[in-house]
């Protein structure tokens, strides 16, 4: 076991004693500690770390091959091998691809972000830069990923928890203002997937989960305990549909974090689960049954006693809600705007406490740290959050009217981040357009 | 022959503080448990507790609950503190997962 200490500035190992998960459960015979208890007392005073004090070197990886294509492939080999893959194949992170990459940077190469907790790597613009190479990126997606790295490693992410618990939390980053299209970053249809025609969002989150893996040290079963780690090749990063927002609604940015309409801005949630709501009325349902129907079906799958939002019951969220524009667009025309619709979910979605005493989650209220959380208990029904703007709730996906997307949310905060572009950067989008075409609106299918 | 060096991308380690030095026997120290009151520590805390306290002589082992417990509450500077001011030789943390 390694790597629960080293973000602390200590070394990577550490004093444990470990043992199957057998010995954790409810019920569980601890007959081994008597057993083993010879080791937690040389764990008090015999044991020595085995790491050498001082900050380490990053290292060049080298290899050899008949041809490039045989290079390459004993490159993807050795980054797997090593615990630095996902298993699709990898650009190797050559100096010159590093040095394409940094050319999306406003900050120096050095500028250190943080450590990637719970490894505790050190984060520098020079090590997003490998990343982003290795995902495949491009420098113009590098502003979005360096912001996104920022929000993660802020104090108040409890980041360090998130990439190593069992729940499997994935970043979700959401992205306002005009960068999104001018780096093809989806807002339409297909935008938590892939698409060809603007493929930015899945470098940027395959980027970022490198980072959380390489350099943090959630490798799965190691330095993450993620059961199922789903959403996790390439995280979930997409834009706001701006141009889509009915009038007077204001983007995301705006509304939750006060950056001016315009902004470049990342906003980062952590997710742990994805649910599709078929929200359209199928037969002859009147525009106002539709919208109203379609609602109720979004608070049924919010009523859920997500336990992993707890910790951020007071200033987190339970989730993001989003909607295509067209659907926003039937809603604003019979008066909804965001915060009526939070209040409508908010209110809605309110779980009985019998529901909540028969499941067991008392429990999880009692050992919550947050007096507010386990003092909301006491409200019969229990709301899921503890305002109505802790919901997200953003406009994107295809504008098409049937669905709309519950993504249960987890973690203390919501992040927001100003994105910082270089001076250079319409140079890098002009490259973009040779390398890749025309990224417009009108020169896509 | 075709030569492909790249980054090694997990960044680099900064080692700030040592480990504290280890005990040279733990009779008549006194010991103190930080728990997150999960998997199975109320139980095996306790356990260990009993165990140390057989074991050794004279040793002193705090009670589980003599600072804070609880996953957000064990890293706090004000369970740092307590430990601090408990007077403790030593401490064993437990139990991740």
């Amino acid at each position: 076991m390694k790597n629960a200490v080293s973000g602390l500035g200590l070394a990577p190992d550490a004093a444990m004693v470990t043992f199957p998960i057998d010995m954790f459960l409810p019920g569980s015979d601890i007959s081994t500690l008597e057993l083993r208890k010879r080791e937690f007392y040389n764990g008090l005073t015999k044991w020595q770390s085995e790491f050498e004090q001082g900050t380490g070197e990053a290292k060049m990886l080298r290899v050899e091959g008949a041809s490039y294509e045989d290079a390459l492939f004993k490159a993807n080999n050795l980054l797997l091998t090593s615990l630095y893959g996902d298993g699709l194949p990898v650009w190797p992170a050559t100096r010159e691809r590093v040095e394409w990459i940094l050319q999306g940077s406003a900050l120096p190469r050095t500028h250190v972000l943080g450590k990637f907790p719970p490894r505790g790597g050190v984060t520098t613009i020079e090590t997003c830069a490998i990343a982003l190479a290795m995902a495949g990126g491009r420098p113009e997606y590098l502003p979005v990923l360096v912001a996104a790295v920022e929000a993660s490693l802020d104090p108040h992410s409890n980041f360090d928890q998130l990439q190593a618990t069992s729940g499997a939390p994935f970043p979700v980053v959401i992205v306002n203002g005009p960068i999104a299209k001018q780096i093809r970053l989806n807002s339409g249809f297909g935008c938590l997937g892939p698409d060809p025609q603007q493929p930015a969002g899945a470098s940027i989150g395959r980027a970022l989960r490198m980072l959380q893996q390489n350099v943090g040290g959630a490798v799965p079963g190691v330095g993450t305990m993620a059961i199922w780690g789903a959403m996790r090749y390439t995280n979930v990063v997409f834009a706001e549909d701006e141009d889509g927002l009915p009038e007077g609604w204001a983007p995301h940015g705006t509304e939750r974090h006060g950056f001016d309409r315009g902004t470049n801005s990342v906003s980062l949630v952590f997710g742990t689960g994805v649910t599709n709501v078929r929200r359209r009325s199928a037969r002859k349902e009147t525009p106002e049954e539709d919208i109203l129907q379609g609602l109720w079906r979004m608070a049924d799958y919010m009523r859920t006693p997500n336990l992993g939002a707890l910790m951020g019951y007071e200033q987190g969220t339970p989730g993001i809600m989003i909607v295509p524009r067209v659907v926003a667009q039937m809603m604003a025309e019979q008066g909804w705007t965001k915060p009526k619709l939070r209040e409508f979910l908010w209110e809605n979605s309110k779980i009985p406490l019998e529901h909540l005493k028969r499941g067991g989650a008392l429990s999880w209220f009692e050992i919550d740290s947050n007096p507010i959380t386990r003092e909301s208990v006491k409200q019969d029904p229990w709301p899921i959050c503890l305002k109505p703007d802790n919901i997200v709730f953003v406009v994107a996906g295809g504008s098409h009217p049937t669905h709309a997307y519950w993504l249960q949310g987890t973690g203390p905060r919501v992040l927001g981040r100003v994105i910082r572009t270089p001076e250079t950067f319409d140079r890098l989008l002009a490259q973009a357009d040779r390398d890749l075409g025309c990224g417009s609106e009108e020169c896509r299918i | 022959m075709v030569t492909l060096e790249f980054h090694d991308p997990s960044g680099t380690l900064e080692v700030t503080q040592p480990f504290a030095p280890r005990l040279d026997t733990l009779e008549g120290k006194r010991i103190g448990i930080v728990t997150n009151d999960q998997w199975q520590a109320y139980r095996m805390m306790p356990k260990l507790k009993e165990l140390l306290e057989q074991d050794f002589k004279n040793v002193e082992v705090l009670p589980v609950d003599a600072y804070p417990q609880g996953n957000l509450l064990i890293g706090t500077e004000e369970t740092a503190k307590a430990v601090k001011a408990s007077g403790v030789d030593a401490v064993i943390v437990g139990n991740a997962s």
